[in-house]
């Protein structure tokens, strides 16, 4: 063989020895260049480990634990007899794990054709969601029905990323029985969610929005549970790691009764009626019922409001949204005429025995007021003056007393003050004062309108839960207490956490004397002969009340016009309130009808009907003894 | 031809042996725990990986068997092979993910490239220590070893197989400069070599090779990409912290969010299960090895010894360094494999022939090389 290179072997060996040594010296630098590169990746690998070793373990950690959340029951809400009135059930909700579809786009729209979806809304949806992490699952539709349920559980092989997701949902019992006193709940939003605290609320949470259910959400509300598991790149669980599990809310028993209330908003939807009813206990500020009319369509609200729905609950002319019982005012009309009598009997100015004489008309300044009965009453006491609901007994015992002292005695029975009810957004009224018009509008009070005000006109505005609690305070003597809807609310191990006790607020002085007459005359109301509620009469019961009409405008154009030809919205409001029994009361009811021209007629026999379902046990049972003794 | 002699025993050096042992050792067991769970289908890695390192330790005593100066001969018939089997790849080789790089050998897939690296190395190292220049190599000299180096680069480049194409460059570059070349060669070199950079850049990277390279510039930009794999592996090494998560524990890998975890990444899983502590032992062994291999080179007996020698180390460590950059994040995803450690036969086998060089230079240091070549010279 001969090496290519070497000239001869002498030449060969000369040259190698020197240049060996040189070649040799050039290894010493690699090894330098080697150990350099070496410093570099042991630098690298301790800041990676060592100085950022926490930060990667922890986002390992991410990487691979998922943790679920798994909502916990709301608690129920019962009934003062315990009949469940909102429970839960389980939802099922149409979820896309982003993470899990590799085309979201074409995913969506074969979605939504398969179920004849709305597209527009799951783009909403999914627009909200972006940012969040993409193995959350996103609540494309909530809480659909059972032919949509199956039909994506049996073609889940053509939506990849798309699940079924059950949560627990509401059940309202009764409909939308009370539904402005219990509320609803929604998805919580974006700056209740920045409110609260973190740990507790997340994304896509449903919160209280209204009522009792934000109001007790707290209460209700429970403790999430969660699922933490192992999962691989992919997103397939690996393992259960932890399971904690949820805690339910506490439930709340109201003082409400479902079947009163039932009563009380159908006889005011059968006849399309706009207004409020309220029944309450006169001895221990139980409320009993707190329906507003028209009622609150509560389940479009499981599983979120559309649009459509929610836009004609806001452009609905009867107000659906708002809760007449204690958001509305009104002018009292003549139920504030008892007011005016106790403002004449504890100032002095009249004795029960002081008779007016009623022309039909009274002449004052240079202006006549009239009466309501336009014949007149002719001579009157405070007891017919209160049956008969006489305006001019009323304009003269209002003047003589002074419209200060009206507002003093109606703030004593709880008009223009806040109850301090369970309900949000509640009005507290106005009793009108000489002090308060000069501030308000700058401006002396003129007498004039003391007539005005005596009879529960003018400036007087009062809320319909304020009425009941009035007339609560005539009928057990002068106590006033205060307004609560819960009887109780239990732990889900059964614990009582709180219980109904009665809360007095204010009572009357002296001058609770006096209230006998206004009984006595409110009794005659509906007992006696000429009463304006003698349509309310319940056979084996005694009832006391007043019936009132709150003028909505004065207008001249429709003096001439039968009351049916006024139009809707220019016809007075109705109230009538009332307590039985008469001579031992144990209710007051009040109901207000929304332009429903008068007392007697139209606000009446709602009032008759709750009493008659509240006390029917005890009737049933009369009316059998008073068959036996006749036999 | 066989020179087995009681000698060879005696200079054998078993430290390097040894360390061999040690470095393999911990890769067969990082193996394990990186292809675990154990596949239910076919043999499973670490269990291949067995037998090749069986096959690659008779392919070491092969070579043992022959002095390493018959290499100057031998390397001509070695490098036309290769070249053959480039060109033979590149018209009916198997392809996967676009690239054709791949003769199946049933046990595993012969990938011509890996062993084309240490047939440069000899090749190289056959022509300089046989052209042996005090000033330098001149523009002239340089003509042969860039065209014995550019054939199989170029084939290498068309499979595509940018990663080991750029390995061919820099073996060449390390060896031509540690062989000594004039500074009027450096310029032309570094000039032709930065304008071949940008014609590739807008006329031969594909665009995933440049997205790689952009994404390395920009982690962020393509996260479920590029990004993703570089840091995934970071996650892996880093969230190893001080002791590690403990064998067969790592979650990133074991979970499948590291990619390529028994490949080229397969070191990221090592940091993670054994974290800093571990890490640092097994880079101190294999760095030994190295620089072990580089004492080799030193205690050569003749130049092409020498060359030999330092050619093998280049190839393991450029290799290495390279991967446990882009593992770290310094570095984009280039598909290069860390030698003994990433599963992969063509590989392993490459490594293995190479240390056998490397011994091979070691255990036959005493002898005098013109000693050698006078006695062979003289039998003719």
């Amino acid at each position: 063989m001969k090496w290519s290179g070497y000239n001869n072997l002498e030449e060969l060996g000369e040259s190698d020895d020197e240049s060996l040594d040189s070649l040799k010296r050039r290894i010493i630098l690699a090894a330098l260049v080697v150990l350099v590169f070496v410093a570099l990746i042991f630098s690298r690998l301790w800041f990676l480990q060592i100085y950022k070793g926490d930060e990667y373990r922890a986002r390992a950690d991410n990487n691979r634990v998922r943790v679920s959340e798994i909502a916990a029951p709301r608690g129920n809400i019962l009934d003062r007899k315990e009949r469940e009135m909102v429970t839960n059930r389980p939802s099922f909700n149409v979820v896309l794990v982003r993470e899990d579809s590799n085309d979201v786009d074409t995913l969506i729209k074969e979605l939504a054709q398969a179920l004849s979806l709305d597209i527009s809304d799951m783009w909403d949806k999914l627009r909200e969601a972006e940012g969040k992490p993409r193995h959350l699952p996103i609540r494309l539709v909530e809480d659909v029905d059972w032919a949509t349920l199956a039909y994506v559980e049996n073609h889940n092989h053509n939506f990849p990323g798309i699940r079924i997701e059950a949560t627990p949902a509401r059940v309202y019992h009764y409909d939308n029985v009370a539904a402005h006193a219990i509320g609803y709940l929604g998805e919580i939003s974006k700056k209740e969610l920045a409110a609260r605290n973190s740990a507790v609320y997340s994304g896509g949470d449903l919160i209280g929005k209204m009522g009792l259910e934000r109001l007790h959400e707290k209460d209700l509300r429970g403790e999430k549970g969660s699922n933490s598991s192992e999962v691989n790149a992919r997103g397939f669980e690996q393992q259960l790691l932890k399971n904690i599990a949820p805690l339910p809310g506490n439930d709340i028993q109201l003082t409400l009764d479902a079947i009163l209330q039932q009563v009380a908003e159908e006889l005011m939807g059968a006849g399309d009626k706009a207004g409020a009813v309220v029944a309450m206990e006169v001895k221990t500020g139980r409320m009993l019922v707190l329906a507003s009319n028209p009622v609150l369509p509560l389940n479009q609200f499981v599983g979120g409001i559309s649009h459509k729905n929610w836009n004609a609950l806001l452009e609905n002319s009867k107000h659906p949204l708002i809760n007449k019982v204690v958001q509305a005012m009104y002018p009292p009309g003549s139920t504030y005429k008892m007011m005016t009598a106790m403002a004449g009997l504890a100032t002095g100015v009249i004795t029960p025995e002081t008779v007016f004489y009623c022309p039909g008309h009274y002449y004052f300044g240079n202006r006549r007021y009239h009466c309501w009965k336009r014949g007149g009453h002719g001579a009157v006491n405070l007891k017919r003056a209160i049956s008969e609901s006489c305006d001019v007994y009323f304009y003269q015992v209002g003047l003589r007393s002074g419209v200060d002292n009206l507002a003093k005695m109606a703030n004593k029975f709880g008009l223009g003050v806040k109850s301090g009810i369970d309900i949000e957004h509640e009005k507290g009224g106005l009793t009108p004062t000489k002090a308060w018009k000069l501030k308000r509008h700058n401006q002396k009070w003129q007498e004039g309108e003391t007539l005005s005000v005596a009879i529960g006109q003018g400036f007087n505005l009062v809320t319909p839960l304020q009425i009941c609690l009035m007339t609560a305070t005539i009928a057990n003597g002068g106590t006033q207490y205060k307004p609560q809807i819960i009887e109780k609310i239990t732990d889900p191990d059964g614990h009582v956490i709180s219980q109904f006790e009665p809360i007095i607020t204010s009572q009357l002085g002296g001058e609770k004397v006096f209230l006998k007459q206004i009984r006595d005359g409110m009794k005659e109301v509906v007992q006696g002969k000429r009463g304006t509620a003698r349509k309310v009469r319940i056979k084996g019961m005694t009832i006391a009340g007043k019936t009132g009409t709150a003028q909505v405008v004065r207008l001249k154009q429709y003096k001439h016009l039968k009351e049916e030809d006024i139009p809707y919205k220019y016809r007075d409001h109705a109230w009538f309130t009332c307590y039985a029994p008469a001579d031992d009361p144990e209710i007051a009811v009040t109901v207000l009808v929304e332009h429903g021209l008068h007392g007697g007629s139209s606000a009446g026999p709602v009032a008759r009907a709750i009493m008659a379902e509240y006390f029917a046990e005890r009737l049933a049972l009369a009316a059998e003894e008073e068959k036996k003794t006749k036999e | 031809m066989f020179r087995i002699d009681r000698r060879y025993f005696h200079d054998f050096d078993w430290g390097l042996l040894l360390l061999l042992f040690v470095i393999s050792g911990m890769a067969l067991m990082n193996l394990y725990s990186a292809s675990y769970p154990p596949s239910p289908y076919g043999i499973p890695p670490y269990l291949k990986q067995c037998y090749l390192f069986l096959m690659g330790g008779m392919g070491i005593l092969f070579i043992l068997c022959f002095d390493y100066t018959e290499l100057h001969f031998w390397n001509y018939p070695f490098y036309i092979f290769i070249i053959l089997l480039l060109a033979f790849v590149l018209v009916a080789g198997n392809s996967a993910g676009g690239a054709q790089r791949w003769i199946n050998l049933g046990l595993f897939k012969l990938q011509p490239s890996e062993l084309a690296k240490l047939m440069l190395v000899v090749t190289l190292a056959s022509y300089y220590s046989r052209k042996d220049e005090d000033e330098g190599y001149g523009l002239r000299e340089m003509v042969t070893p860039v065209l014995l180096t550019g054939l199989p680069f170029i084939l290498i480049l068309k499979q595509p197989d940018l990663g080991t194409a750029l390995m061919l460059g820099i073996i060449f570059v390390s060896m031509t400069i540690f062989a000594k070349v004039r500074w009027q060669t450096y310029a032309v070199g570094i000039g032709l070599g930065g304008a071949a950079g940008v014609f590739a850049w807008f006329n031969l990277l594909r665009p995933y090779q440049k997205r790689r390279i952009e994404t390395l510039l920009d982690p962020g930009k393509d996260p479920m990409g590029q990004g993703y794999q570089i840091l995934q592996s970071k996650i892996a090494v880093g969230s190893g912290g001080v002791g590690g998560k403990g064998y067969l524990e790592g979650t990133q890998g074991h979970l499948h969010f590291l990619p390529e975890r028994h490949t080229d990444f397969a070191f990221s899983v090592w940091g993670e299960e054994w974290g800093f502590s571990g890490s640092l032992f097994f880079l101190i062994a294999y760095f030994s090895l190295l620089i072990w291999g580089l004492y080799a080179a030193m205690t050569a007996r003749d130049r092409f010894g020498v060359f030999l020698a330092f050619g093998v180390v280049m190839l393991i460590f450029w290799q290495a360094v390279i991967n446990l950059l882009m593992i770290l994040g310094f570095l984009p995803v280039v598909g290069i494999p860390l030698p003994l450690v990433s599963y992969g036969g063509s590989s392993l086998l490459t490594t293995l022939l190479a240390l056998g060089i490397l011994m091979n230079v070691r255990m036959r240091r005493f002898q005098t090389g013109q000693n050698l070549n006078m006695e062979k010279v003289k039998l003719k």
